[in-house]
């Protein structure tokens, strides 16, 4: 920091200033800046400035290299962040020891170090320019114009950026009126929440009688998720000090006061320092810049209560009093700070104010929507991989805001929604990822804009716990002043707090809705006011996870631990005790690991190879080093266990003399039946295909399914009592009627069989072959010939399986063709890698436009895709990019998109039926509209994965047994006793323990199983690995 | 109270040496208006908690009514009437840090600590307090100890970080 010492008393001197800053930074070669903001400074900024100092004194540069320090420059989770100028290089996730070679490097050598410079985290790669990377690009900064480009406490550096021209101007060419006229023009809304026109706002306190006015600035930045205010007053402070005296001068004040929080002692800190040297050089003070214009500014520190962002409340504050709110009207313009007419802006809303002034209304309206005009700071924060501060035009799209500035959402998960307005706001789901972000495009989804905050949460939030968060914020804040406030957020709080321990009850939904639209209509201040908010908005976009919730006792994000025993059990659709057989292989106990998964999944060998494992996913070691292997353990133990010789005998009810039908002896088909047979019913199942196993054994290849595997376990559902009768179709060789009239119920899991038609020219070629038929007759041992050249489309498994088939049977070159990226691929991300492995070529961001051949297909013509707006997935639709086409010469097509379910035997006015020709049944039985018939798997989900036909089974299991009078409780045999957790006082990293794997071109040329399998020692070393979530202290 | 459970930069200052250089902060503050919450925070940075015999002290000094004072005291979360422990620690449960599971990083300090939110251990060494919201948003789960902030708390860490205090 140098010293300071100077008078401005006009114009000239502001000029002067200025001038001698430039003139003395280009003696300087470059100028290397350094985060400063509180984030950088906890990620321990200041050892990387010293050691950039010494570094600098080291290599004799100090005389060349000027060092900065800055105000938060924006990306927190990059920081401690480093930028050199002139070409605004960015150095990144900074460590003291890194310094001197990235000072050499850049400094003496002129040679970016590129691998401590900002990495993308989708593509991996280094983008060193600032103007390169995406955070930055999309910005426009007007609030923070010199938040983290200049030395935060330098008083010099803020007049050299045209600091306080803005006042000069006004006060020596503008009037009082003209100032607010030039406000009002600019269409500048309150940036704190409500977004009230500033320059009405000033000009009713101009027009308030009285000679004793203040401005006020609410710096008590309450709202969890939103920190601006404190980057701005921690890298800019004059800019806000500017502002306010713009304000006084508009409304004839001479004094303000800034209510910060004392949260924020930092920003109190630097804040103070500015004010002292604005009033050292005479620009605080009297007779400023030689006019008659006095004005001063006292700053007064909050104790921590959120109420007090509510201006009256503010008020009482700044006062010495306990921070509640005040009846309103009087408004304070005309009855403020001590009674007197007292006009409250926000920090980024002075911070608006002299680049306004300087540059003219126009200048500002520019930016923004008609309603909304000029930039807004949001803070992006939650579950995001870009968090920090942006600054962006009012009517960019949420989308961009998340994705393309925000980088989306981390670690492959999927994004739920975005909150904003804190707990005074609500969420904006993906459907509205294409809505411009302004103030009135917000109010009318639910939501408000409210101070900035962006907070984005994935799919491990809960709605309904998080609708709790906000209630006992507001619990904890409310003043007490108001009953509706006092108590209705408290029976608020109550409900939310019964529905996320299980004990919620059916009309609690409607409860709180009433209850928040009456503490809406009733609490004093905005706190109350708003209040319910939060839970309404979540309510009306999240309705089904609060009545999941409700009536199944089930959170999906896997929050709420009432409700289950761990994260991973929770997650799994068939409810499977993971750490209880995860417990017991640790413990070497296979077989009884072995049984407790089948307690709730008859296909435990099955799963180990095909699950898309969604256990993993949810699994907390994540959070420390990697998931457990969840599913290669569930294959492991079901192996040894299946090797072993003894029978296994399950536990079968005496017979009831009630018989079942079931349709489809798929997944779903054979544990529906595998569960009825051992509560004692009679079961049959009627299969058209020549064997048992549905799609795990016509539409898995063998190379990830053993057919082997799949039928000892088909076989251990035969021995309680399952009879299949192969080769027969419903509607030709047994006719539906029959079935229901030999039944007391029947069961219809039929799955989705046909593939869905891509519908382009030329697919009726010979040569085109669909993903599921070819699968089929490979794996029925039909004859299938490939060509030389393969071509697939799609992106999911079958697209894979078909590629990987194809290989295997022959094909030299078979490519995927996929119209989004290879990352956005549904297929399991092992078998991608392995058939990358394997040599199959993935083309990401292409679809076909046609399929060329006369006789025979000879080419795909393709076309180049790129993301376009965002869908209802929270996905990028792709676009076609006009002009790309190409073609890919081959000899053989296999569209693999998507399947659907066809069911000839039954009369389509009999049941009803989605457009996608899938089942309508009831969300709780799965019954379908006729009385008996139960539906499940595929045929009612359209195509899904095997662990959720599973879960099907079961369920209907349950439900058929209730609608024939039983209790609806599955026999799984006796307990097994867990293993207990042992206490560990530290966890040690470790990753996953490696499982064996044929080398790509051992198994290429063969259908032998891709997987080998663990070794015993590794298997039970990363079954300790378990962090035991399911313990209960 | 004396001084051996309180961490002021005050070192082996006597309660009695305290109450004056309250009574001067009192006295310097006493004409500008408004001033009770500027007073409180620096006699709770003098003294370190606000117990009833100097909120009385106060109230008597600024001949402001007890109510008024203790009224001012109790409301806002930052000044507490009881003995804190040598070292405060402060979750932040803002919604970011929320998100980022925050609630993991309270329930694994009561494991670790035994006692609850606003408690002291036995030992008199820390003290587990909630913040809402410290901004530091960007680098969330975060927590302080005293005044240094800890990013990016990982509940399995928080052994090795409590291990520096102790």
């Amino acid at each position: 920091m140098m010293a300071e010492q100077f008078i401005v008393k006009s114009v000239a001197d502001l000029d002067r200033i200025r001038d001698e800053y430039h003139a003395n930074r280009r003696q300087y070669q470059s100028e290397v800046l350094i985060c400063s903001g509180a984030g950088c400074v906890s990620s321990n900024c200041h050892a990387v400035r010293d050691a950039l100092v010494k570094a600098l004194e080291d290599l004799k540069l100090r005389e060349k290299v000027m060092l900065t320090t800055t105000g938060c420059i924006g990306c927190c989770d990059l920081g401690p962040v480093m930028v050199i100028q002139p070409d605004a290089v960015i150095y990144t996730r900074l460590q003291p020891v890194d310094i001197p070679e990235i000072v050499h490097s850049h400094l003496v050598l002129g040679q970016i170090k590129l691998d401590r410079t900002y990495r993308d985290k989708r593509s991996g790669s280094y983008i060193p320019y600032i103007k390169d990377i995406p955070y930055f690009k999309k910005q426009v900064k007007i609030a923070l114009r010199n938040c983290g480009s200049i030395q935060y406490d330098s008083l010099a550096a803020y007049i050299a950026r045209n600091g306080y021209q803005a006042l000069a101007k006004a006060l020596k060419e503008l009037s009082s009126e003209q100032v607010i006229a030039t406000v009002k023009q600019s269409g500048l809304r309150g940036r704190g929440g409500g977004g009230f026109p500033v320059g009405i706002k000033w000009e009713a306190g101009r027009n308030a009688p009285g000679t004793i006015k203040y401005i006020a600035c609410n710096a008590d930045e309450g709202d969890p998720g939103a920190f601006m205010d404190r980057s701005i007053l921690e890298g800019d402070p004059h800019s806000v000090i500017e502002g306010m005296m713009l304000a006084g001068y508009a409304i004839g004040a001479s004094k303000g006061y800034i209510y910060i929080r004392a949260e924020y002692p930092l920003a109190v800190e630097r804040l103070e320092l500015a004010i002292g040297k604005a009033r050292e050089a005479g620009i605080l003070g009297s007779d400023i810049f030689g006019s008659e214009f006095r004005f001063d500014l006292e700053i007064r520190i909050g104790a921590g209560a959120f109420v007090c962002g509510e201006e009256t409340a503010l008020m009482a504050s700044i006062e010495g009093e306990r921070g509640e709110p005040r009846q309103k009207p009087p408004l304070p313009f005309q009855k403020g700070l001590f009674g007197k007419p007292t006009i409250i802006n926000n920090v980024e809303t002075f911070a608006n104010i002299a680049p306004i002034i300087l540059n003219g209304s126009d200048w500002f309206s520019r930016y923004g929507t008609s309603g909304s005009k000029g930039t807004k700071v949001f803070a992006l924060a939650g579950a995001i991989c870009n968090t920090g501060i942006v600054e962006v035009p009012m009517g960019a799209t949420l989308g961009e805001i998340i994705f393309d500035i925000g980088g989306g959402v981390p670690k492959q998960k999927a994004f739920k929604a975005a909150q904003t307005g804190g707990p005074s706001g609500g969420c904006i789901t993906e459907d509205h990822l294409n809505t411009p972000v302004d103030y009135d495009s917000l109010v009318k989804l639910g939501t408000i804009m409210g101070s900035g905050g962006l907070i984005t949460m994935d799919e491990d939030t809960c709605m309904v716990d998080m609708a709790r968060f906000f209630m006992e914020f507001v619990q904890d804040e409310s003043c007490g002043k108001c009953v509706p406030c006092r108590l209705g957020t408290k029976r608020m709080l109550e409900i939310l707090e019964r529905i996320t321990r299980g004990e919620g009850r059916e009309g609690d939904i409607e409860l709180l809705e009433e209850l928040g639209e009456i503490i809406k209509d009733t609490a004093i201040c905005g706190l109350g006011q708003t209040a319910p908010k939060p839970v309404i908005s979540m309510i009306k976009y999240f309705r089904e996870e609060y009545e999941e919730h409700i009536r199944d006792k089930h959170c999906r994000a896997g929050v709420c631990g009432d409700l289950f025993i761990s994260p991973c059990q929770n997650a799994c659709p068939a409810g499977v005790n993971v750490p209880g057989y995860i417990a017991l292989i640790a413990a070497g106990r296979f077989r009884d690991a072995y049984n407790l998964i089948r307690k709730e999944n008859p296909f435990p060998a099955v799963c180990g190879r095909v699950c898309t494992h969604p256990c993993e996913k949810k699994c907390r070691r994540a959070q420390l080093d990697e998931p457990l292997s969840i599913a290669d353990l569930k294959r492991y133990v079901a192996d040894t266990a299946l090797q072993n010789e003894e029978p296994y005998l399950d536990l079968v009810f005496p017979k009831k003399g009630r018989k079942v039908g079931i349709i489809g002896a798929g997944p779903s088909g054979l544990t529906c039946g595998y569960y009825l047979a051992r509560l004692g019913y009679e079961v049959e199942v009627f299969e058209a295909q020549p064997v048992a196993g549905g799609v795990l054994a016509f539409g898995i290849p063998e190379y990830r399914l053993p057919k082997e595997i799949l039928k000892r376990e088909i076989k251990l559902i035969e021995q309680v009592g399952v009879e299949i009768h192969l080769n027969t179709e419903v509607g030709r060789d047994i006719s539906f009627e029959q079935l229901r009239k030999d039944f007391d119920t029947v069961y219809i899991a039929t799955g989705t069989q046909f593939s869905r038609k891509i519908n382009i020219p030329g697919e009726e070629l010979p040569g085109v072959y669909h993903g599921l038929a070819f699968l089929r007759d490979q794996n029925l041992g039909g004859e299938v010939k490939t060509s030389e050249r393969v071509t697939v489309i799609g992106g999911g498994n079958t697209a894979i399986d078909a590629a990987r088939v194809a290989l295997r049977l022959g094909a030299k070159e078979v490519t995927v063709l996929y119209r989004r990226t290879i990352e956005e691929m549904p297929a399991d991300a092992r078998e991608i890698k392995d058939a990358l492995a394997e040599g199959v070529r993935i083309i990401p961001l292409v679809a076909p436009v046609r399929i060329i051949g006369s006789e025979r297909v000879d080419a795909v013509e393709c076309i180049r895709m790129e993301p376009g707006p965002f869908d209802v997935d929270g996905r990028r639709t792709p676009q076609a990019i006009p002009g790309s086409e190409f073609t890919i010469e081959t000899g053989m097509v296999i569209p693999a998109v998507s399947q659907y379910s066809d069911l000839p035997f039954i009369n389509r006015d009999e049941v009803e039926l989605t457009r996608w020709g899938t089942f309508i049944t009831d969300r709780d039985t799965l019954m379908t509209r006729m009385k008996g018939v139960f539906a499940g798997g595929d045929v009612v989900r359209g195509s899904d994965v095997a662990i959720s036909a599973i879960a099907d089974g079961k369920k209907a299991a349950q439900a058929i047994d209730k609608y024939l009078g039983g209790q609806g409780v599955l026999n799984t045999g006796e307990e097994i006793p867990i293993p207990a957790a042992s206490e560990e006082p530290e966890i040690l990293e470790h990753e996953r323990f490696p499982m064996k794997f044929l080398d790509p071109e051992e198994r290429k040329t063969n259908f032998n199983e891709v997987a080998v399998g663990f070794h015993k020692l590794n298997a039970i070393a990363e079954a300790m690995r378990c962090l035991r979530c399911d313990r209960r202290v | 109270m004396s001084c051996d459970t309180k961490p002021c930069e005050c070192g082996q200052e006597s309660d009695k040496e305290k109450y004056a250089r309250i009574d001067q902060i009192i006295t310097e503050y006493r004409e500008k208006e408004g001033s009770l919450i500027q007073i409180l925070h620096l006699t709770q940075g003098i003294y370190g908690y606000l117990p009833l015999q100097l909120l009385q002290f106060i109230s008597a000094r600024l001949e402001k009514p007890l109510s008024e004072v203790y009224g001012v005291a109790s409301f806002y979360s930052f000044f507490t009437t009881r003995p804190r422990g040598e070292n405060t620690i402060r979750v932040c449960l803002g919604t970011a840090c929320y998100v980022r599971g925050g609630k993991k990083i309270i329930e694994k300090l009561r494991d670790l600590l035994g006692v609850e939110v606003g408690e002291t251990t036995v030992d008199g060494k820390f003290t587990i307090e909630v913040m809402r919201c410290i901004g530091a948003c960007g680098l969330a789960p975060a927590i302080t100890i005293n005044d240094q902030v800890y990013k990016q708390v990982n509940p399995d860490k928080l052994q090795a970080i409590l291990e520096k205090y102790r």
